[in-house]
Formats: structure tokens, sequence, C-alpha cells
């Protein structure tokens, strides 16, 4: 009896939880698709009338279209630019023997805890001199500084797992350490590093601060910057934020149940094993 | 036979050596990409900014655009204005007559004096035809080394002294006709001139003095110390009590693990537009049920007040945050050796004693770890705010108050100062939390 009455308390506290994190997505998808005139005049829990007007106007009023074209492009170059470098340096700091390894590792631990903005400035005045304001590569070079720091760290905790005797054996077999490395090496770790590009993705795709200052024509502008900067003449299109909103969020989403046991270790491994 | 082996060992010896070494050199070859990168786009940057913060910088004023140790001469500006003075003097000499005339000549003589002088200054001399050449072309000077010349004190005064005095007494003269443009243009451009001098905007540290004085700059940081630590607060009670949840195994476990990451995936700009939305006073639905609901006396309190913008902030982070503190303890639960629970059971612990005694000094380093990544991205707010207030409703953040200082007044030499400031909070913070981790890991042993 007592045990059951727990038990009912217990799904009755996961319920709630659940429903304060899933409903403001519930009403986003619902005010996208209300006329605006619903939006402003009541709280209907379904709309009276769907349309897809909100969405239409997201892309054609605005050029949302580029902005998440520009979003996918920084993010997905970020990506490859710090798991190539990322995987290469964590290879020699889980595998070889040098000197001012504690040193590298240090270094690397200590950018990961530095505050964007104590950099911004110095960022921004080099971008504006050197013309990469409005730019792909304005974002992606601070971007691949702070990712590299996360991709290295996890890259190593993953390939330090891999047994040691495996690219021995691919050695006495004549293979040279390129050869070791690529074809031992990089496949057995591709789940974690596929999981850090996971984790870099996001961050980049989620980036605010260097995207507000450094790209600020429609042209390169990312879509966290479009969505804050959402305004109309009088009030804020709320049908169009939540429609722009459901577009961004809803691959995120998919992602996130799709690969949500690797982010969870790749979130975790550090934390608990460092 | 002896010293064979010797020499057969010593050999060997010397192969490892020279096999460590060159893996070492490979080591290093592998890291460099990833450390130059690091070092020059996140170090370096610190650093640079710290340099910034010495100095009175403006994007938007013509001599503080850049840093100035000492007196300097815009060469670009100075050279395309001068040919155009010296000639409208000379043709104004020849144009006017008696009193005016003889103004005039003491404005040109004083004008070839200082010239003079400048031109004579050793930089300014070595640039000069470099320089001319490309003005000659109407091309900007886009080398900054070429651009300006160090002058000394003496003739940059001097130069503001004089060129502000023709100005002046070109401008005093009321003629009419005949050289009347020529003076003007004269005039006009000596301000010119005047300008293309750069006083040093070196203030040391000034900057720091002067947010030691100011009040908008304490009630940020004290915003952002109260934000953080409530937020913090409240995120690893709950997070503490959603992961011992999810250490059990019920039905649904993997929905509920997979929904509570959602949360964490989203950008926060676009979490805070949501809530934004949610919270409104006149249309946002969670506002009007509390309303309605007699939790708050008015649906407008969340984002129109000082302690409903405060309240919205430390909701908003949490409800975004909790999920990935959450996740950080379950993975230190589930390290956790269940046969200790079994065995404090079968010695009567009673369920709570299990939790401060077992559960929580063995989740200590965890909770240490995810504590410090939570604080530091706690106090480094900036999208949240400056979406949800803009920094309005006395919630101004330090990094909203530096964003605004850099990018609204262009005072990129406080707003460095502001960012160096929040460095160093960061830094205190992660030395402490680490000192604690240390003293925890090595008391244990």
């Amino acid at each position: 009896m007592e045990n059951k009455k727990s038990q009912i308390g217990f799904y009755i506290f996961i319920a709630i939880y659940l429903i304060i994190i899933i409903f403001p997505f519930y009403w986003e998808i619902v005010t996208s698709i209300k006329t605006p005139d619903e939006i402003f005049s009541s709280f209907r829990f379904w709309p009276k009338q769907i349309t897809a007007d909100s969405y239409v106007r997201v892309f054609t009023q605005r050029p949302f279209g580029i902005f998440l074209k520009n979003s996918f492009v920084i993010a997905a170059l970020t990506t490859l630019v710090a798991i190539v470098f990322g995987s290469i340096a964590a290879y020699a700091i889980a595998r070889l023997k040098f000197k001012g390894k504690s040193i590298v590792l240090g270094l690397v631990l200590a950018v990961s805890m530095f505050p964007q903005i104590a950099t911004l400035s110095p960022i921004y005045m080099f971008m504006r001199k050197a013309g990469l304001r409005d730019t792909y590569a304005g974002l992606i070079i601070p971007y691949t500084a702070f990712a590299l720091p996360l991709a290295i760290w996890n890259l190593t905790t993953f390939f330090k797992e891999i047994p040691f005797e495996l690219e021995e054996a691919a050695k006495i077999d004549g293979a040279s350490p390129f050869q070791a490395f690529s074809k031992v090496i990089l496949p057995l770790t591709a789940p974690g590093t596929f999981t850090t590009a996971i984790l870099v993705f996001i961050g980049a795709w989620n980036e605010y601060l260097f995207a507000l200052t450094i790209n600020t024509k429609d042209i390169r502008k990312t879509v966290p910057v479009a969505i804050s900067m959402f305004e109309g003449q009088y009030t804020i299109p709320w049908g169009e934020v939540a429609a722009a909103t459901v577009v961004v969020t809803v691959p995120l989403i998919i992602m996130v149940l799709i690969f949500q046991k690797r982010i969870v270790s790749g979130l975790t491994s550090g934390a608990v094993k460092g | 036979m002896k010293a064979e082996l010797e020499v057969k060992n010593e050999v060997k010896y010397k192969n490892k050596k020279k096999n460590t070494l060159s893996e070492q050199r490979r080591a290093y070859l592998m890291i460099a990409p990833s450390i130059i990168i690091i070092v020059v786009v996140a170090l370096y940057p610190v650093f640079k900014s710290f340099w910034y913060s010495l100095f009175d910088l403006r994007l938007n004023h013509p001599t503080k655009d850049s840093t100035h140790l000492n007196y300097k001469i815009d060469l670009e500006r100075y050279f395309n204005n001068y040919d155009l003075v010296s000639g409208a003097l000379k043709r104004a000499v020849s144009e006017t007559t008696g009193e005016t005339k003889d103004k005039v000549m003491e404005a040109n003589k004083k004008f070839l004096d200082i010239s003079n002088t400048i031109l004579s200054e050793k930089e300014v001399a070595s640039k000069e035809k470099k320089v001319r050449e490309i003005v000659f072309k109407f091309q900007p000077v886009e080398n900054d080394k070429l651009k300006f010349a160090k002058i000394s004190k003496s003739t940059a005064e001097n130069a503001i002294q004089t060129y502000s005095d023709i100005m002046n007494s070109l401008s005093s003269l009321t003629i009419e006709g005949d050289g009347k443009k020529d003076i003007e243009k004269a005039a006009g451009l000596s301000e010119e001139l005047r300008d293309s001098i750069i006083k040093p905007n070196f203030v040391g540290f000034g900057n720091y003095k002067y947010y030691a004085k100011d009040k908008s700059f304490w009630s940020s940081l004290g915003n952002t110390f109260y934000f953080t630590l409530i937020s913090v607060a409240i995120e690893l009670t709950l997070g503490i009590l959603v992961a011992m949840i999810m250490n059990k195994t019920f039905k649904g476990r993997g929905v509920v693990r997979a929904a509570i990451l959602i949360p964490w995936a989203i950008p926060t700009v676009v979490s805070a537009k949501m809530w934004k939305f949610l919270l409104d006073g006149q249309f946002g639905i969670v506002a009007h049920l509390l309303q309605k609901f007699h939790l708050v006396n008015d649906a407008g309190w969340f984002l129109s007040t000082h302690s409903g913008a405060a309240f919205s902030i430390i909701s908003i982070d949490v409800w975004k945050t909790t999920p990935y503190m959450a996740l950080m303890l379950l993975a230190g639960l589930q390290s956790i050796d269940t046969t200790l629970y079994e065995a404090s059971a079968v010695d009567g612990a009673t369920k709570p004693q299990q939790f401060f005694k077992i559960t929580l000094p063995l989740l200590k380093p965890t909770i240490l770890v995810s504590l410090l990544f939570r604080t530091l991205d706690a106090f480094r707010m900036f999208d949240l705010v400056f979406v949800l207030t803009g920094g309005g409703k006395g919630t101004e953040t330090i990094s909203t108050y530096a964003y605004k200082t850099m990018f609204a007044q262009m005072e990129f030499g406080r707003g460095s100062t502001l960012s160096v400031i929040v460095f160093i909070c960061v830094a205190l913070i992660s030395i402490a939390y680490i000192k604690i981790l240390d003293t925890d890991i090595t008391g244990k042993r």
C-alpha cells in the first residue's frame, strides 16, 4: 500500500517535470500555426484555424533560408576543422610520450573555461581590420579555437580506451604509424569522434556573442542572431518567432532523440573520469 | 666479449633514445596545429584585451581608434591636406592687400615653420615619400606602420597650438571678394592638419579606477554574482533530485532522459525568446495562467518589474540547465558501487543515512566538477539576459554591460576593461574550485 502510494507520487513528479520541459515547445508549435488574430486575442490550447502563414512569412519576408544556410555552413566547417585537428592532437596526447604533456593539457583545460567575452574586443578588431566581418571565416576561426579544447579533451578520453596492443599488432604487420592511425585507430574511435562532432556542432550552431558582433549583415547572419532580432513595427511578431523556433528546434530535437546515448556519454565523460 | 656487449647495449640505448626523440618530434608536430590555433585565437586575445584596457580606445573617434603609446602623426590625413593648405595660403598672400595681407603672410610663415619642424622629424622624413605616392593616387594607406609616424611631444604640442592659431587668425579675417575662398579653405583644412596629430591615449589603470567608482559596474557585478549563486544552487538541488530519480529503473526512463536533453540542446537565444513570449504580460500563456491561479498579482510582473525580471532570468536558466546538471550527476551516481547500499542496508542504515553517508561523499568530485562548469557558464551569462530584458529592469550582468560599452558606445578600452574583469573573476572561481577538488582528492589518500 505504502509502496504503491509512493509509486504514484513518483510518477506524478516525473509527469510534472516532463510537462514543464515539453510544454513551451508544444506552445511554440501551436502558436506557429495560429493566425495572428488568434495569437493576440486568446489562449486556446489548440488553434481554431490552422494556417501556415507564419512559416511562409518567415521564409518570404525574411531571408531565413540564408540564415539557416549560414548557420549550417559555419557549424559544419567548424566541426570539420575542430575534429580533424583535435583528433590528431588527441592521438598524440593519448598515445605518444613527449615533454610538456601536462602543460598542453593544462592549457587546453584552461582555455575551455575562458569567458568568450574576454577575447571579444581583440577578435572583433582583428576581423574588422582583416576584412573578415560578414564572412564565414569570421566566425569559423573563433568557433574552432573555442571548440578545440572540448574536442581534444573528449577525444583523448576516447583514444585512451582503445587497447594499445591493437596498434602495436598493426605495426608488427608492417603498417606505418600513419596507417596504424587511419586504419586501426580511427575506425575504432569513430563512435567517440562522432559524439564529439555532435557536441561541437551544437555548440557552434547555438553560439550568440561572436555571431552578434562579427556577422551583422543579413547575408552572413546566423539563426540565433536573426531570431533574437525578429521585431515587427509595433509588436514582436510572435507567430513568426514561433515558426522560426520550430524550424531550428525540430532538427536539434530529432538529433538529440537519435543520438541521446552518445550525447550523454560525451557530456559526462570528462566530468566523471577526469 | 664483454666490451662487445657494452657497445651493443650502448647502440641499443642510443636507438631507443632516437626513437623516443622522433616520437617526441612527431607528437609536437601533431599537437602543433591545435595549440597554435588555441594560443593565437583564444589565449593571445586575452592579453590583447588587457592591453586595450590600458587605453582610451574608441572606435568612433578618429584619433582614438587604435592604441597610441606616443605622440604620433597620421601621415595619410596630414598629406591629404598639406598641399591644399600650402597652395591656398600662397594664393591668399598674392590675392590680398594691406593689413589682411600681413595677417595672411604671418599665418603662412607660421605654417611653413611648423611644417618644416614636422617634416624634419625622423620618422616623418623617412615615410613622407611613400605616403605621398599613395595619397597622390587617392588610395587609402592600409599599412598602419606606414600610416603613423612617431613625433616628439614638443613638436606635437607646438603643431597643435600653431594650427589652431592659424585657424583662428584666418577665420577672424573679414574680407570679401578676392582671397575669401582661399582663406576659408586654408582655415578649414588647418583644422584637419591639427587633427592629424595624435595624442597618446594610454591611460594606465585609469579605466580600472573609473569602474571602481562606477555604480552601474558594481550593480552589474552584483547581479552577476546573485544570478549565478541562486541559479546554480537551485540547479544543483534539483539536479541531484532528478538524477536520483533517473537512477531508478522505471517504465519510460529512456523517454525522460531524451526529453530532458532537449532544453540543453536548443540555442539559449531561442529558449529566451520562447520564454519571453510565455511570460509576456499581455499574450503570455504562462504569465496568464499563473495570474489566473493567483500565484502572481499581475501578469506583467515577470518582465516589467525588477524582481519579476530577476525571477524570470533565474527560472529560465534553471529550466534550461538543470537537465545538464542531472545528467552529469547521474553519470556519477551510476559509478557508485551498489553493493555499498546493500551492505549498509544489512547494517540497518536508513535511506537518508545512506544518502548522506554514501551517496553525497562519493558523488562529491562529480558535484564539484559539474558545479565548476555551471558556475563559469552562469557567470558569463549573456544571451539570456540580452534577449529577455536587454539588461533593463536592473538585470544588467557584467557581460551585457561589457557588450554595450563596446558595441553601443564604441568604448573599446573601457569594454575591454570589463571583459578583463570577467576573466579575472572566472579565473578566481576556477582556482577556488580546483583547490577544493585538490584537497578533496589528496585528503582521501
